[in-house]
């Protein structure tokens, strides 16, 4: 058993009346790689959010590194400095280059100097392979390439866990393969990763489980081989089998 | 007179914007009073309240410079919000969730995202403000102040020749007005950003 890197228990979440989580245990482990896949307003994202405290959960408790993040007077902020986050839309500071996007969280979070927040951020742009485009701005890169850039945003902080929040649900197929290469890139690297995604080539091929949600639950995990060829979950069964095979 | 106003209202906008946009209800209620109240009534109304009113109400006395100084930043400030308001709200929530994740703080967002950009988008609405304001300060008229309106009236009182007179003051006005534009756009150009460009 390795260190529990992220963990949750009992987590809900109520947006008015609406319940969109209800009632979610898990964790994953130091260099472990899980998938989340589900049908729409199944809850991944607000999970992934609140895993990555973007937002306070309505109940429960999340635990990063064994302590309750929630519960005793922790500095949220320096958390989340350790929590990367990759999101759908790939949210660059449009007024900043490549390299300044990646630069600015080393610089002014995690307080390093220029040359050394500079170095950090070259390398991180080296593993998403866009060392040569560290000039450009955001609307001048493709939307693989922005969100490459994301991905490497998050990597300069040296987490110790990245969100990926459907991170290639925007891009064209061409453009998914790029940043999912990456991804499985990372994975082999053993960064540990916690990822929403319909891609099940790379859930197959880097997940050491996945999850299924489904109405605010994880209704059904196992490791890929198992869940994906003989879901138990009738709800599973079906949501797979329109995903693979079209209606 | 211009500048000051401007300066005075630059801070003014900014800071009721931010108010408006990130602020509490009680604070946004009290952002909306002010700026109605001043885009809601004429320039000139204004300045004679301020001048006239203040001293009666407060007992406080002062000159006809302070209170246009002071009537044109509060002006100013209220058109100068809505610009810096648009500016604010076009540097996207996404951006804004993309800080928090990195574990930046609210000032630091402010500082390193939200500003940059939004101090860039709103250089062209501001161009507008700065012309606008520039021209009404002729309304300082009404409180005596000497300013080039006023000045222009004298002459052409002491000479008869009011034609001349007043077509040498448009003069001034038309090339000062051109060379602000000027310079504003070089600004814009200079630190212009690949991407940047949005309309509000």
């Amino acid at each position: 058993m390795g260190e529990v890197v992220l963990a949750c228990e009992g987590l809900k979440k109520r947006y008015g009346d609406l319940w969109v989580l209800k009632g979610i245990d898990f964790e994953i482990e130091k260099g472990q790689t899980k998938v989340i896949i589900g049908p729409s307003g199944s809850g991944k994202s607000t999970f992934l959010r609140l895993m990555g405290l973007l937002e306070p959960p309505t109940e429960g408790k999340i635990y990063f590194e064994g302590k309750d993040v929630y519960g005793s007077g922790l500095d949220l902020n320096m958390i989340r400095a350790k929590i990367g986050f990759v999101f759908q839309e790939p949210s660059l500071f449009r007024h900043l280059t490549a390299l300044g996007n990646v630069k600015l969280g080393p610089k002014v979070v995690l307080k390093m100097k220029d040359d050394e927040a500079e170095r950090k951020a070259l390398e991180a742009l080296k593993t998403v392979r866009l060392e040569e485009w560290s000039h450009h701005y955001p609307a001048q890169l493709s939307g693989g390439q922005q969100q490459r850039v994301g991905i490497a945003r998050a990597l300069a902080m040296d987490p110790d866990i990245i969100l990926f929040d459907e991170p290639t649900a925007s891009l064209d197929i061409e453009l998914t393969w790029e940043v999912i290469d990456v991804m499985k890139d990372l994975a082999r690297r053993g960064v540990t990763m916690l990822v929403v995604t319909h891609e099940l080539g790379f859930a197959k091929e880097v997940a050491d489980e996945i999850l299924f949600m489904d109405d605010g639950r994880i209704i059904e995990s196992g490791p890929p081989e198992e869940l994906l060829k003989n879901p138990k979950s009738p709800r599973a069964r079906e949501f797979l089998r329109r995903l693979i095979g079209g209606v | 007179m211009t500048f000051l106003g401007l300066a005075g209202g630059f801070v003014l906008g900014i800071l009721s914007a931010l108010g408006d946009v990130y602020g509490t209800k009680l604070m946004k209620v009290i952002i909306a009073g002010y700026v109605e109240f001043f885009r809601g009534s004429p320039l000139i109304v204004q300045l004679l309240f301020f001048y006239f009113s203040i001293p009666a109400l407060t007992g406080l006395n002062w000159d006809a410079f302070t209170a246009g100084a002071v009537t044109l930043m509060l002006n100013s400030g209220a058109y100068q919000k809505g610009y810096f308001k648009g500016a604010i709200e076009a540097v996207f929530k996404d951006q804004l969730m993309a800080a928090k994740s990195l574990g930046m703080t609210f000032r630091q967002t402010l500082r390193h995202v939200v500003l940059p950009q939004a101090l860039r988008i709103v250089i062209p609405p501001w161009t507008n403000e700065y012309i606008s304001l520039g021209l009404s300060t002729s309304a300082l008229i009404v409180l005596g102040i000497r300013e080039l309106t006023n000045i222009s009236k004298s002459i052409a009182a002491q000479t008869f020749r009011p034609l001349e007179v007043y077509l040498f003051a448009s003069a001034i006005y038309f090339i000062w007005i051109t060379v602000s534009m000027k310079v504003f756009d070089w600004i814009y150009e200079r630190v212009r950003i690949p991407g940047l460009e949005v309309n509000i």
